[in-house]
């Protein structure tokens, strides 16, 4: 058996807050080879401060213990800040939901993926140029050389997360962490963008924590589905088998969609069952 | 046929002028009867929410008709239009004043439109859609997602209008509650007999509410089509057959399965 590229037992994330401590992330522990791992969980579910932790992400007053926390066999909660620092964004890249929130507006596209490039591998510029145009054209950019020198503000929604995931790939991560990398665009252009996330993933073999509020998405998209509820893994099936999902909260998450298949009214709810939390 | 409830001639709106010029809904028309649901369907930059905004008078008409009740809508829009006609936004974090609570935003339309009995009005409005009274002197920071947006479309409600206009009531929501808020409208719709206009890139949502729906692109009608259609998959059109195709979930035809290995 290999050895897993991610290890995570025992995540919790904490913030010690004026009116209380509170547990946004509750004991999850999993483990991640090259493969698609979906994290799907309602808002404050904490699916997202579960992949902002394994970066070390968490906003200041959050604390993280973990039993363990290791990325290929380094230990995330010892290492130095510098390792980290090689690490995010080099070996582990993570996509955001918003590129209008994530990309720095007052520098083009081409010089932001240069400048990720250049942060973690020894090249000089026109190397850098070279692999930054290659780059979004991977991404199927219709005319990389005009969106190089293009502002965010002047690329449209599905073109600024193209430009987002090329700017992660840039480096060859061996981990992809993505945050609601399609929630902020429309459903056409997320099925582009999923495409191409798709094609790089596998090409480059890859493993990625895709992170979701989406379950019918994630299960087409991913292997291996976790669902979370209140800080906690409630259950983790195989993508294929999501049909037969065991856990009340997961058939209730399913069952609550409307569906173009069947039109069941008025829609079932979901009865949140406090014993869930537990 | 009764009249439609609204009415809507080659609608037209032009934002900007000279080089700056967008047309961003191009000729639109759609009817829609008394008691019934209308959906309208597209990608952002289709022109969907102009039309609504269009209507209430948040966009400018460039050129066509509105008719609502019969009647071609005043510019500005007078007091009896908003009587008839009331609007839900998108996302109910930003259309709630962060700093009234529940009772002053529901009083607000009352006072404007000199009504009479605010008090029992608005435990009414809250009881109608399904929160109790003990909601009704709180900020929207005391509020989940869900509830938020149960208060703005009391707020809508609270005139009794005859038409809702609904922009995307449910896409900032999470999948459970998407369902009780659809239900919600489902209810009330039935219940006091309202005529509804949805604007959502979601077609499955749209397929539950409405009927009927216009399907938009760049500005324009693409085709107009009925929920049965959608369902049974149906689509004379190309552009509609892949949001049809895109609600089903992601899909790998065109791409090589990914070499899986095994942990």
């Amino acid at each position: 058996m290999t050895k897993p590229l991610l290890d995570v037992e025992d995540l919790r994330v904490r913030f010690h807050l004026r009116t209380g401590t509170v547990e946004a992330v509750r004991g999850v522990s999993f483990q991640l080879g090259r493969e698609r791992l979906g994290i799907v969980g309602e808002s404050g579910s904490g699916k997202s401060q579960t992949g902002r932790a394994i970066l070390g992400l968490t906003p200041p007053p959050g604390e993280i213990t973990a039993k363990r926390l290791a990325f290929d066999g380094i230990d995330l909660q010892t290492a130095s800040r510098r390792t980290l620092r090689d690490l995010r964004g080099g070996r582990i890249s993570m996509v955001m939901q918003d590129p209008k929130y994530s990309l720095n507006p007052v520098m083009t596209i081409g010089e932001q993926i240069i400048e990720a490039y250049r942060a973690h591998k020894r090249a000089g510029k026109a190397e850098a140029r070279d692999k930054a145009l290659a780059m979004l054209e991977a991404v199927k950019m219709r005319d990389p050389g005009r969106v190089f020198s293009l502002y965010p503000h002047e690329v449209s929604g599905g073109m600024g997360q193209r430009a987002m995931i090329a700017m992660m790939l840039v480096t060859d991560p061996d981990l992809l962490i993505a945050d609601e990398p399609t929630s902020a665009l429309d459903v056409t252009v997320s099925m582009e963008v999923l495409r191409i996330l798709d094609e790089l993933v596998s090409e480059r073999g890859m493993g990625l924590i895709f992170i979701s509020h989406d379950l019918k998405l994630v299960s087409s998209f991913c292997n291996r589905v976790l669902v979370m509820y209140a800080g906690r893994v409630v259950e983790e099936l195989e993508a294929r088998h999501l049909r037969d999902a065991k856990h009340p909260y997961t058939q209730g998450l399913m069952r609550c969609l409307p569906t173009l298949a069947n039109d069941v009214r008025p829609l079932p709810t979901l009865d949140r069952d406090p014993s869930w939390a537990q | 046929m009764t009249d439609p409830m609204l009415d809507i001639q080659n609608l037209k709106v032009v934002f900007g002028t000279g080089r700056l010029r967008v047309e961003a809904v191009k000729d639109v028309s759609f009817q829609v009867e008394a008691g019934a649901a209308y959906g309208l369907v597209g990608e952002s930059g289709s022109g969907k929410s102009t039309v609504l905004r269009a209507i209430c008078g948040l966009a400018p008409v460039s050129g066509g008709r509105v008719f609502v009740d019969g009647r071609d809508v005043p510019t500005p829009r007078d007091k009896a239009f908003y009587r008839t006609v009331q609007m839900v936004f998108q996302d109910p974090y930003a259309s709630l004043h962060p700093r009234h609570t529940v009772d002053r935003t529901l009083s607000e339309p009352l006072a404007i439109h000199r009504e009479k009995d605010a008090e029992t009005r608005i435990l009414q409005a809250l009881r109608e859609v399904g929160l109790g009274p003990s909601f009704r002197f709180r900020y929207p920071h005391q509020l989940s997602g869900g509830q938020r947006q149960r208060i703005a479309i009391a707020r809508a409600l609270i005139l009794r209008p005859k038409v809702l206009l609904l922009d995307e009531p449910t896409s900032a929501l999470d999948a459970s509650v998407q369902a009780e808020i659809l239900n919600l409208l489902d209810d009330l719709r039935r219940k006091m007999g309202l005529t509804y206009i949805l604007v959502s890139h979601d077609l499955a949502v749209v397929a539950h509410l409405c009927e009927r729906l216009l399907v938009m692109r760049h500005g324009e009608a693409v085709e107009e089509t009925t929920a049965a259609a959608l369902r049974s998959g149906q689509a004379s059109n190309e552009y509609t057959q892949s949001l049809i195709d895109a609600s089903r979930g992601y899909s790998r035809e065109a791409v090589q399965p990914p070499p899986a290995i095994a942990v």
